[in-house]
């Protein structure tokens, strides 16, 4: 067979063929929103335009855009292809320029199933995988099949933790296309094609299999014309959900921000000018400040609506969002830091927001959603998030640790605070900026209002910084940085004592070197450590 | 306020004394060539502009224009001064198993980068930098905050520098 000659021994499957249909639309709509936006600005010529047959004109543009956006997606489609081996998984994407795209599966940061509201209605899904590669590097699989979604990501997972597949090659799920495995590879492709959706075979087929230099061998496909998940199928990981975040929690707390309070500050303030300049133009100021807090109210209740974190072998699971659902898989160690936070609001409830750093989750503002652990966490359950990630924080009383770092001041469960002589440089906070080093993780705390923690894993330490300006030279205080890869979640302490602070630094390079000797193996279900270091 | 807790007994670290110096490490000072170098680029911007502003002043004759120029020279004498004392505290440290580079006279940083961390090294030399026989190495990691660059460094060193970084990296290479 083509498939098993050929050296680099690929798959290739498709998307599902509705995919088009799910992308043309985004086209389309951005278009509109486009062209709607420029042609707001002048509302007197647009009215001209519909007056008459201009609509028909509209119309016609709308219809050609449509089709050029579908054939468009249509094409796109069909130069899309991936495969997956025991080490990668590779990805062919573009029409003009082409991509392909190979990601080392032991480089895998987090596993998400993506479902846009269109998709989740057609049943479709899109499969992420994150490597640390910076933004753009991620390789998105859209849209495949819910089913087929879910298996691949098991079976990623399975092969990114080292397991072996089972047996059997993937040769018998070719099986059933004996003909097109007879003929030569060019031909093969071009085989490929009218059994997957019905097209007559196009020229770029072609081309992009000679260019692959590798066998497009066809998916075995059923009456539907979707690609099948070959055979050997991984089980999924069972899980073990942890926590829930209820609606009306979540929906009381992203009210009761510091927005909601400035919008109300702003009401009252606009109220009064205009009963005083007997005016209505200060409402027009507040219909935009009103609609950026809707739009951010709507955004953070609708991402993270029904957010369940469950524990599983494989990691972390994260589901949430209302219209579009997302869950995420982020595999053991690849949490790099996280972050408790809690406004000035949410001092009263005890509520706490908790976000992590994972190398590919870039911190673009639509990416946002993605580092979050928990949207409104209660004290037990910030400090569950905390367990999520490190299990062992690596103190004799985790429980009055936390307490101390979430709430705590001055040096209470031992934390090594700012000097006293601090508070000429900072009045407010001096008490509460800590560190507190235990075996297995740096705490750091900050914040006498809007109170932060984060906690480092010693192993996750990237490098470490160290900072005095003029004014702190005077006092004898350094800051204390640790960096961490992108993401919400940014680990300094302010003002130590520099005697404290260099011997911090110094103590610390040791113990992440030491911690990263010892930590788990990269391929997480490996059981000898250390062997992919 | 209550009195501080964790260290009640430590003495403020006198004015005027290495912050760093508790390491014991021998730092590697950079080429006083980079001074050169930067002056020279000062020199070059400065330059056409302390020409141009003396020029507008001669030939419009306003008085309060010779401002201008006295600011550029206070400004050129000034990052004169400053730039030798800067290149002076750009130094680093090689230890078995991280890197040291330290920075700033007045704003002192230091950062320490794990071997094992190094996820590439960069040696760039632009054309000025090649005039005076120097080039920059920069260390990348997994986080963008790492801001570990060595500018400044002899060509061979710095060939020497990356190669050894790139070597110790391997061996003791760890994932993210």
């Amino acid at each position: 067979m083509s498939g098993t000659t050929a050296a680099q021994h690929l798959e290739w499957r498709r998307m599902h063929p509705v995919t088009p249909a799910l992308k043309g639309w985004k086209i389309v709509v951005a278009v509109l929103v486009v062209g709607g936006y420029q042609a707001a600005d002048d509302v007197r010529r647009l009215m001209e335009l519909f007056e008459g047959r201009g609509w028909l004109v509209v119309l016609g543009v709308l219809a050609a855009v449509a089709v050029v956006g579908f054939a468009y997606s249509g094409l796109a489609w069909r130069m899309t292809r991936f495969a997956v081996t025991d080490e990668a998984v590779h990805l062919n994407t573009g029409i003009l320029f082409r991509q392909q795209r190979q990601a080392r599966l032991d480089r895998l940061q987090a596993v998400d199933v993506v479902q846009p509201l269109l998709a989740r209605l057609v049943g479709l899904a899109e499969l992420k995988l994150e490597v640390a590669g910076g933004s753009g590097s991620a390789v998105s699989l859209a849209f495949l099949r819910e089913s087929d979604a879910l298996a691949l990501r098991a079976e990623l997972l399975a092969l990114a933790a080292g397991l072996q597949r089972p047996t059997a090659a993937p040769a018998p799920a070719l099986a059933p296309e004996p003909a097109t495995g007879a003929v030569g590879d060019g031909a093969t492709a071009t085989a490929a094609v009218p059994g997957l959706d019905g097209h007559v075979p196009g020229g770029g087929s072609d081309v992009v299999a000679a260019a692959l230099g590798a066998p497009t061998t066809p998916p075995s496909t059923t009456a539907a014309g979707t690609t099948v998940v070959p055979v050997p199928a991984f089980e999924a990981a069972p899980e073990h959900q942890v926590y829930e975040v209820p609606i009306g929690r979540l929906v009381h707390a992203t009210i009761r921000s510091g927005a909601t309070v400035g919008l109300v500050l702003a009401v009252v303030v606009a109220i009064g000018a205009g009963i005083l300049s007997r005016t209505f133009a200060t409402v027009f100021f507040l219909l935009p400040m009103l609609f950026g807090l809707l739009s951010y109210v709507w955004s953070r209740i609708n991402q993270g609506a029904s957010f369940r974190a469950a524990t599983s072998p494989d990691g972390i699971r994260l589901r949430h969002g209302l219209t579009e659902s997302r869950a995420q898989t982020v595999p053991p160690g690849r949490v790099q830091a996280i972050r408790l936070s809690q406004g000035l609001w949410w001092r009263r409830p005890d509520w706490w927001r908790v976000e992590m750093n994972v190398a590919g989750y870039s911190v673009s503002g639509e990416q946002q959603r993605d580092t979050v652990l928990h949207p409104v966490a209660t004290r037990d359950e910030a400090r569950t998030a905390l367990w999520l990630v490190l299990h062992d924080l690596g103190v004799d009383d985790p429980v009055a640790v936390v307490d101390a770092a979430l709430t705590g001041t001055d040096g209470a469960q031992g934390f090594a605070v700012a000097p006293r002589r601090a508070r000429w440089v900072d009045p407010l906070g001096w008490r509460r900026h800590g560190v507190l080093v235990t075996r297995r993780a740096l705490v750091i705390r900050r914040g006498r209002w809007f109170r932060q923690v984060d906690v480092v894993p010693h192993e996750r330490t990237q490098s470490l910084g160290l900072q005095q300006g003029p004014v702190q030279r005077r006092l004898g205080l350094a800051s204390f940085v640790v960096h961490s890869t992108p993401g919400p979640v940014s680990p300094d302490v302010a003002h130590l004592d520099a005697a404290v602070a260099v011997a911090l630094l110094d103590e610390q390079a040791e113990r992440a070197r030491t911690a990263r000797a010892s930590a788990g193996p990269e391929q997480w279900m490996r059981t000898q450590p250390g062997a992919e270091r | 306020m209550t009195s501080d807790v964790s260290q009640p007994k430590a003495d403020p670290t006198p004015a005027g004394t290495d912050l760093f110096d508790p390491l014991g490490v021998d730092w590697t000072p950079v080429s006083p060539r980079l001074a050169s170098a930067r002056l020279t680029v000062t020199a070059i911007v400065l330059g056409p502009l302390l020409i141009g502003t003396v020029a507008l002043a001669a030939l419009t004759g306003v008085a309060w224009l010779w401002s201008l120029p006295a600011v550029i020279v206070l400004l050129g004498v000034w990052i004169g001064l400053l730039v030798p004392r800067q290149v002076r505290a750009l130094a680093y440290a090689e230890r078995a198993d991280d890197l040291l580079v330290r920075r700033g006279i007045l704003f002192q940083q230091l950062v320490v980068v794990p071997y094992g961390r190094m996820q590439y090294v960069d040696v760039t030399a632009g054309p000025l930098a090649r005039k005076f026989g120097i080039a920059s190495v920069q260390l990348h990691t997994a986080s963008p905050a790492t801001t570990a660059s060595i500018e400044g460094l002899p060509p061979q060193e710095a060939a020497r520098l990356r190669d050894r970084l790139a070597s110790r990296g391997e061996a003791r290479l760890a994932g993210l």
